[in-house]
């Protein structure tokens, strides 16, 4: 098939993605609302969007901040006495375990009709009652003083009524074991990476919506296709790899991160190359809660989902997909490989409450070197190619149960690439019945085609 | 006749009588106001020969009972095993000149005198999360405060003393308190 996908195949690409393409994991975990006996808003604006004592909550390795004895209701499982830090190394060192299985399960049923035009123009309607459409088993709690761990495991039903379980997430990270606290924290595992883990709000109140940032698939004779699931090379959504992360000064937020590249490669390995990806960001809040919790010389509203803050960040990401080849077939039917050498993608971030209003938004630009070598590996072209994409995102609680969002979004390819740039804008109205189910009914559409629209409804349970 | 001779040996005693503190330990940041210990500092110029009694520890539930004991120094300490497993006792610390006592089965006892001031830390190495606490004390003015944080030392003569409150979890306080019969004095500790 050739790579050159333009005007209604990438429309009709683009309402399947809308149908069925995985948004970035967001976590509602009613094993710390067991743990502390408390409700899931003291974390959440309405799950799973977090609010800025949630934030806190999670970079904190998911420990109340200035966290006290009294404050976790179900005991933990000591490992070893605290005295028996005197002993070390001649003891292990003294831990404890949740004192309950620290599980969660997050449900979320879809009902989704959507409308898209075929390669013919022919519209195609489907109305799919996606019941379940996922389900998410969470596993998170502390370890001891300094250690935490979350897990997810996702199963979901395939149109196909095959059904298929992923890893979403696993990591066990080490908090304020040196230096000052919060300033170092480091995780390993498989993780959704805190270069874009803090957008939270980006797809906590929109649950249903191709999310511009994590799709644009650069690969492409003229420089990419527009977007794609399984074909995606821009911001990860989640990672295996270390993460180093920290709060200084109670309003700066630092990342590093060193994580699998591209893979797998045509040896079975996960990793397509001798090459590690790495990515940064640094962010500062203006106002409002500190990052870690801190509220000393601020006046904060009883109502924990406000605030008047500003946060803003810059982000990047460095990519080597030396060696990873993407077949493709060029403009004459010969077949070439293309690899994506380097790419970086470079973004700025930025989020402001004011009171019940956030609007927040991210702008990314991308650039790729793509090299494409013949049947006998010569190389026979190499450019670099740009691509633009950015969202602004609105939410707003209307009353506690009652939370409205409206983003817009954009993707824009290289020119060469012939491609349609992508115009989005995307409505939700989201309602509590408890502090656990909620329903939403998510309008999205395809502002360049307005053939192109998907209507769902969605209920949503953790427990 | 009589009268007047009970009334000058009352009279005469009176530095003598002895009061008590009591009052209340605030602990914040854990569960309970339980096992704080509210004890006299030095006494100068005061000794006190330890009980020839000896205390006693228990081990039972794979629990240390009481969770922490005060004692005033050279008191001796039993250690009885009442579960039906082994147990061991050992203090990681130096002011308990590192102690090992082994292990030994249901029923039996084994003992340690603590001869130095000292807050002990115990533990168990069968059992890693068994901890309890001795603390060896200068003086036999103490007490260990109940759930509620209350306490009561009796039989203190009456003087100004420096009153400290130790915890296993939380930072010491002092405060210095002039007994005169029934005197209470309360507390406060933290992290």
């Amino acid at each position: 098939m050739s790579m050159h996908r333009r005007g209604l195949g990438f429309l009709c690409l683009l309402s399947a993605l809308l149908i069925f393409i995985k948004v970035p994991s967001a976590s509602a975990i009613p094993a710390f609302a067991r743990k502390y006996e408390t409700s899931c808003q003291t974390c959440h604006t309405g799950f799973p969007k977090l609010n800025p004592f949630g934030e806190a909550f999670r970079l904190n390795g998911y420990r109340m901040p200035k966290e006290t004895e009294e404050q976790i209701k179900i005991k933990p499982v000591s490992l070893g006495a605290e005295a028996y830090k005197k002993m070390w190394p001649r003891a292990i060192y003294p831990s404890d375990l949740p004192g309950q299985v620290p599980l969660a399960l997050n449900v979320k049923m879809a009902s989704v009709y959507a409308s898209s035009l075929d390669d013919s123009g022919h519209t195609i309607v489907h109305n799919d009652f996606q019941f379940p459409q996922e389900a998410n088993l969470f596993a998170g709690g502390t370890l001891g003083e300094h250690m935490s761990f979350l897990g997810e495991v996702t199963w979901s039903e395939n149109p196909d009524g095959s059904s298929s379980t992923e890893i979403e997430r696993l990591h066990l990270q080490a908090g304020s074991f040196i230096g000052p606290e919060h300033l170092f924290n480091i995780k390993i595992g498989k993780f959704a990476a805190d270069l874009d883990d803090g957008f939270h709000e980006m797809w906590l109140s929109t649950d249903n919506g191709v999310d511009n940032l994590f799709t644009f698939n650069p690969i492409g004779l003229h420089g990419g296709t527009g977007l794609s699931d399984a074909g995606a090379i821009s911001l990860p959504v989640n990672v295996k790899g270390i993460e180093a992360y920290g709060v200084a000064k109670h309003r700066w937020f630092y990342t590093v991160g060193v994580v699998n590249g591209l893979g797998p490669s045509a040896s079975g390995n996960v990793d397509g190359n001798a090459s590690k990806d790495v990515y940064a960001r640094v962010d500062y809040k203006f106002g409002g809660m500190g990052l870690d919790g801190d509220s000393t010389g601020v006046t904060l509203p009883p109502e924990n989902w406000r605030e008047r803050s500003f946060r803003v960040g810059v982000l990047g990401y460095h990519g080597n997909g030396s060696g990873v080849d993407f077949p493709l077939t060029d403009d004459t039917g010969a077949t070439v490989n293309v690899q994506d050498r380097t790419f970086n993608r470079a973004g700025i971030f930025a989020s402001w409450y004011y009171d019940d209003l956030n609007v927040f938004g991210v702008a990314m630009s991308g650039r790729d070197r793509l090299d494409t070598f013949a049947a006998d590996g010569s190389l026979s072209n190499a450019q670099s190619f740009r691509y633009n994409s950015w969202f602004v995102q609105s939410d707003y609680v209307i009353l506690p149960p009652l939370q409205a969002s409206l983003r817009y979004e954009s993707v824009t390819p290289p020119g060469a690439a012939g491609v349609k740039s992508l115009r989005a804008l995307n409505a939700s109205m989201a309602y509590f019945f408890y502090a656990n189910v909620k329903t939403m009914v998510e309008y999205r559409r395809d502002l360049s085609e307005s053939k192109n629209y998907q209507l769902s409804t969605i209920l949503r349970f953790a427990f | 006749m009589k009268a007047v001779i009970a009334s000058l040996i009352a009279l005469l005693a009176l530095p003598l009588i002895a009061g008590d503190i009591h009052g209340k330990v605030t602990a914040h940041s854990v569960r309970n106001s339980a096992d704080a210990i509210v004890y006299v500092d030095k006494i100068a110029g005061k000794t006190f020969p330890p009980p020839a009694a000896h205390a006693k520890i228990d081990q039972k539930n794979m629990q240390f009972l009481p969770h922490v004991l005060a004692v005033v120094a050279g008191t001796t300490v039993d250690f009885l095993n009442s579960d039906a497993v082994l147990h061991n006792v050992f203090s990681p610390d130096a002011c308990a000149d590192h102690f090992n006592l082994g292990t030994w089965p249901q029923g039996q006892s084994k003992s340690f005198t603590f001869k130095k001031e000292c807050f002990a830390s115990l533990l168990c190495k069968v059992h890693s999360e068994m901890e309890g606490f001795v603390a060896v004390l200068p003086t036999p003015y103490f007490a260990v405060t109940a759930a509620d944080g209350s306490y009561d030392i009796k039989d203190v003569p009456d003087g100004t003393y420096t009153v400290k409150v130790w915890h296993p979890k939380l930072k010491a306080a002092t405060k210095s308190v002039t007994v005169k019969g029934a005197t209470e004095a309360s507390f406060e500790i933290a992290k």
